[in-house]
């Protein structure tokens, strides 16, 4: 049974907002996904949620995704949460390491939306 | 066939012969080839690395740059270049045989990776290794020679202006030369306000650019004949004026204060309000009559400086007696 | 002249961010200091107005420019470019040099050649894999000059287009701003817009 969870996708991209929502829809049909483009956007969109899962590319104008990754987590403990980049280097895996999420690499690809959301539930 | 045998045999021949490491990896990354060359300044033989995975003779090459070239190579068709500069020495290379790792120094080494394309057969990848010891070589000592050559010319090389050397030069013949013949000597310590924090903000670079800048305005405004300007540290400017009363050292340095602000070259904010580069300067006289060694006078001007900076930049102060102009 | 859909648009500077997010990746392990690259826009121009967004302040300024030529799947020349002192300062930073020398040293214009491959390659090799197209890449090659000179040293065809990326780097605390240009010829230009439709509809169509 594909009980319903909601997520909250996060990047200025369409594309890879489309992406991300299309490859999750693939695994669990029934979660619910929320969109914004913004980390400002995503903090206003998440007060309506009770997230389950939260992508956050990093790369974005305005707040950016390792700042509202901070906020979110703040307000979300349990919540999980990802930062989503193509460029994977020490310095941001310590950052993700110290405020307590995780990372994707980019680019999005079904493969690795399927295993980051196994491993969420192993 | 023997033409075919012979043509083979020609390029095995040449590929020994050449003056660079070829390693050609399959599209396992495998080694499949191991040339001369490199046999001599790696010290191992072919048949021990012929048929292994690059990664399993060069660990300590995984996940940098190389890999990734390799990568490039074989997945996408694409050459990549490793610079001597950026990455000195990757392979376990040595100028002579048998000098493995008996604390002899690798050879520079720049290193290219280029995609063969084999009908028939899948891609495979070819590292060229060419040794730049002897470039680099000459390259630092024409680099140390330029600064020996700049440490022995009396101008500084980035503004054009005398340097410390000539400073020290001319302050000790220009102070002997008041002692003889009893006229005043004046001197100015002129430092760019808040540089540290222009350097900072606008890079290095520009930061050069500001200081070629002050410094041309400073010596479009010292133009009196006698007069000595040299660029003393690295922020920091010293003018020597000689036959110069209290008073017109006083003026000069204002006039040069309103000069170097005229300039407006921006420097950021201060609460809230565009700032701009000014200069604080420092004015010491000895009299003629009283000649002073040259730690006195330019510690009087350095004094100076300091007030002029303790109080509150972009100002003149002095520590001799000022005579203001009629 | 070019008509790309938002879509489109949108496609393409995200391909393009996530190539440069790789080279800053790689940047970032040689010199083991944080760097960051993105590329906030991109612009389709003719030469001559590429030549006019490049030209600085001051005329006469030279830009340093690490090309590439790229063929296959589509065929273009792809080049690197920042004003000359921005590329001293680049290079300096990686190289971890600081001589006061006016200009790029032989061994540090290889530097900068290998900088301009890392950052071509991943850019166009993102395009390349997402589009699923076989190209071949040459080696750098680096030169000075106008913003003029350099983006016609590959001839001029008078209908060329130029894809220029608006490229924000970031090392240790210096912002330095450059640009990528790729250099298309009409028909190359058609393949670019066919291969990002053909890779929208995979990934979207069939959904």
């Amino acid at each position: 049974m594909d009980h319903s969870k909601q997520v909250l996708v996060v990047d200025d991209s369409r594309v890879s907002r489309l992406m991300a929502h299309q490859f999750i829809l693939s695994k669990h049909a029934g979660w619910q996904i929320t969109e914004a483009a913004t980390g400002e956007e995503a903090l206003e969109k998440v007060k309506a949620l009770d997230p389950y899962l939260i992508l956050l590319d990093v790369n974005m104008p305005g707040m950016g995704g390792v700042a509202t990754a901070e906020q979110l987590r703040a307000l979300y403990p349990q919540t999980h949460i990802f930062l989503v980049t193509a460029n994977v280097q020490n310095a941001i895996r310590n950052r993700a390491s110290e405020l307590k999420v995780g990372f994707m690499e980019k680019p999005i690809t079904e493969v690795r939306i399927h295993q980051l959301i196994d491993t969420l539930e192993a | 066939m023997p033409d075919t045998l012979q043509r083979l045999t020609l390029l095995e021949s040449i590929i020994g012969a050449v003056n660079l490491g070829a390693i050609v990896l399959d599209e396992n990354r495998s080694i499949v080839l191991w040339n001369r060359w490199l046999e001599r300044h790696s010290g191992w033989k072919a048949d021990t690395v012929l048929g292994r995975d690059f990664f399993e003779v060069f660990p300590e090459l995984q996940h940098k740059r190389i890999e990734s070239a390799i990568t490039q190579a074989l997945r996408d068709n694409f050459q990549s270049l490793l610079s001597q500069s950026l990455h000195k020495s990757p392979f376990p290379l040595y100028p002579q045989a048998a000098a493995t790792s008996d604390g002899r120094e690798r050879m520079q080494q720049a290193v290219a990776v280029t995609p063969i394309s084999l009908p028939g057969a899948p891609r495979h990848c070819l590292i060229q290794i060419t040794d730049v010891t002897v470039a680099v070589g000459r390259e630092k000592l024409l680099r140390e020679q330029t600064m020996v050559l700049r440490s022995q010319t009396f101008s500084d090389g980035l503004t054009g202006v005398a340097n410390r050397r000539h400073f020290d030069v001319a302050i000790d013949k220009e102070m002997r030369r008041a002692k003889r013949s009893g006229s005043p000597l004046s001197l100015l310590m002129i430092d760019i306000d808040h540089f540290k924090d222009y350097n900072d903000q606008y890079g290095h670079q520009q930061g050069d650019t500001c200081l070629k800048q002050v410094a041309s305005a400073l010596a479009t405004m010292l133009n009196r004949s006698g007069d000595v300007l040299a660029r003393y540290g690295g922020e920091e400017f010293a003018a020597i004026l000689p036959d110069t009363e209290p008073g017109k050292a006083l003026m000069l340095a204002e006039a040069i204060r309103k000069g170097v602000r005229a300039l407006a070259i921006e420097n950021g904010h201060e609460d809230g309000a565009a700032r701009h580069i000014t200069v604080s300067i420092g004015v010491a006289t000895q009299s003629g009559a009283a000649p002073l060694d040259i730690d006195q006078l330019i510690g009087a001007a350095d004094r100076a400086l300091y007030q002029a900076k303790d109080g509150g930049r972009n100002r003149v102060a002095s520590t001799a007696p000022a005579t203001p102009p009629a | 002249m070019v008509n790309l859909s938002e879509l489109e648009n949108d496609a393409l500077v995200e391909i393009f961010n996530i190539g440069v997010g790789h080279a800053a990746a790689a940047m970032s392990e040689i010199v083991n200091e944080e760097v960051t690259m993105s590329v906030p826009s991109i612009t389709f121009l003719n030469r001559a107005d590429a030549a006019a967004l490049l030209g600085s302040k001051r005329d006469g300024d030279r830009i340093c420019g690490v090309s590439q030529h790229y063929d296959g799947a589509f065929a273009t020349e792809a080049i690197l470019m920042f004003p000359e002192d921005k590329s001293l300062e680049i290079v300096r930073l990686m190289v971890g040099d600081s001589v006061p020398l006016q200009e790029l040293t032989e061994m540090e214009q290889e530097a900068m050649s290998e900088i301009g491959n890392i950052i071509l390659n991943s850019c166009v090799g993102t395009l390349a894999n997402l589009f699923d197209s076989e190209l071949h890449g040459s080696l750098p090659v680096y030169h000075v000059g106008t913003s003029t000179e350099i983006l016609a040293v590959f001839g001029d065809q008078g209908d060329d287009v130029v894809l220029m990326l608006h490229i924000d780097f970031v090392l240790a605390k210096h912002q330095i701003h450059g640009y990528v240009a790729f250099v298309l010829d009409l028909s190359a230009l058609h393949d670019l817009k066919e291969q990002v439709n053909r890779y929208l509809a995979k990934v979207f169509g069939t959904a």
